[in-house]
């Protein structure tokens, strides 16, 4: 399967079933082919409009954020977790999005947080004000 | 010549013979939930309460874009079971997820173990205490002796 190079960025929706306002769910990127989207692709300016028409489902769950991370530091990430873990992102092209792409590899609860705790964080207000994942 | 009436041994019917036993289980069964809605509002605190309230009435199967399914009835009451303890006592708010697969998600800080996470499925729970990097799952029947470890450091 081809990999997605190391200097691209992803992101991932982070709605409210994840985020409460105070804390991140770990859960989000735990398990098997957890999806991610690529900037290269579509913009971060874009994303929001399409994570709002695809993931979001008024009134209870609502797009708050996107997370973003390299695919090198995610890499870097699973081979500095123990055990070592070879972390990948694939292309998974959708009819609904064509940026669509997987971590095939399963994550678990370790793992997991240390990449929320990674992830730059960008909210609907401020587009590129940034926080620091909380697990 | 018209055949007699039937006689009835009593002049009221009893409530099992008019139904009513699955009555009075709705009334226990109302009674039962309001107390576990004052046990979340208690333990867990108002933002969790309103929070659970959203995961059972408005997230239905297929939430997260067709894959999320819906809450799990059996790792609710693995939930319940949890904070039931008297020994279950966070510092502060927890916070309450619901993950991918239906199940609960409550993490909270904690002064020794740094952050605690513990997620109810229908058959147990899994628990990840930041500090210590320790990962686990346990049983339904166990749950009482996880919060009594959480509670004794």
């Amino acid at each position: 399967m081809m990999r997605i190079a190391s200097s691209e960025n992803v992101v991932r929706a982070i709605c409210s079933d994840k985020w409460d306002g105070q804390r991140l769910s770990p859960s989000l990127f735990k398990g098997l082919n957890t999806s991610v989207s690529r900037l290269a692709i579509i913009p971060l300016a874009e994303h929001w409009e399409l994570f709002r028409g695809y993931v979001e489902r008024p009134p209870a769950r609502r797009l708050e954020m996107i997370g973003e991370i390299n695919v090198g530091q995610l890499e870097e990430i699973g081979r500095a977790h123990q055990p070592a873990v070879e972390l990948t992102v694939e292309p998974d092209p959708l009819e609904w999005n064509r940026a669509h792409a997987v971590i095939p590899q399963r994550i678990n609860r370790g793992l997991a947080n240390s990449i929320v705790k990674r992830l730059q964080l960008h909210s609907g207000n401020e587009p590129r004000a940034e926080r620091k994942g909380r697990g | 010549m018209n055949a007699a009436p039937a006689q009835h041994s009593n002049l009221y019917l009893l409530a099992p013979e008019l139904g009513l036993g699955s009555a009075s289980a709705s009334a226990e069964a109302i009674a039962d939930e309001s107390g576990r809605e004052d046990l979340v509002l208690r333990k867990l605190g108002p933002r969790a309460w309103r929070r659970l309230y959203q995961f059972r009435h408005l997230y239905e199967a297929g939430w997260g874009g067709g894959t999320g399914r819906m809450l799990s009835p059996r790792a609710l009451e693995v939930l319940y079971r949890f904070i039931e303890q008297p020994a279950f006592a966070p510092l502060l708010e927890p916070s309450l997820f619901l993950t991918d697969e239906g199940h609960l998600e409550l993490c909270w800080d904690d002064k020794t173990r740094g952050a605690v996470q513990i997620e109810f499925t229908p058959a147990g729970a899994e628990y990840y205490f930041e500090r210590t990097a320790e990962e686990g799952f346990i049983l339904t029947a166990e749950v009482a002796e996880l919060v009594r470890r959480l509670a004794s450091s």
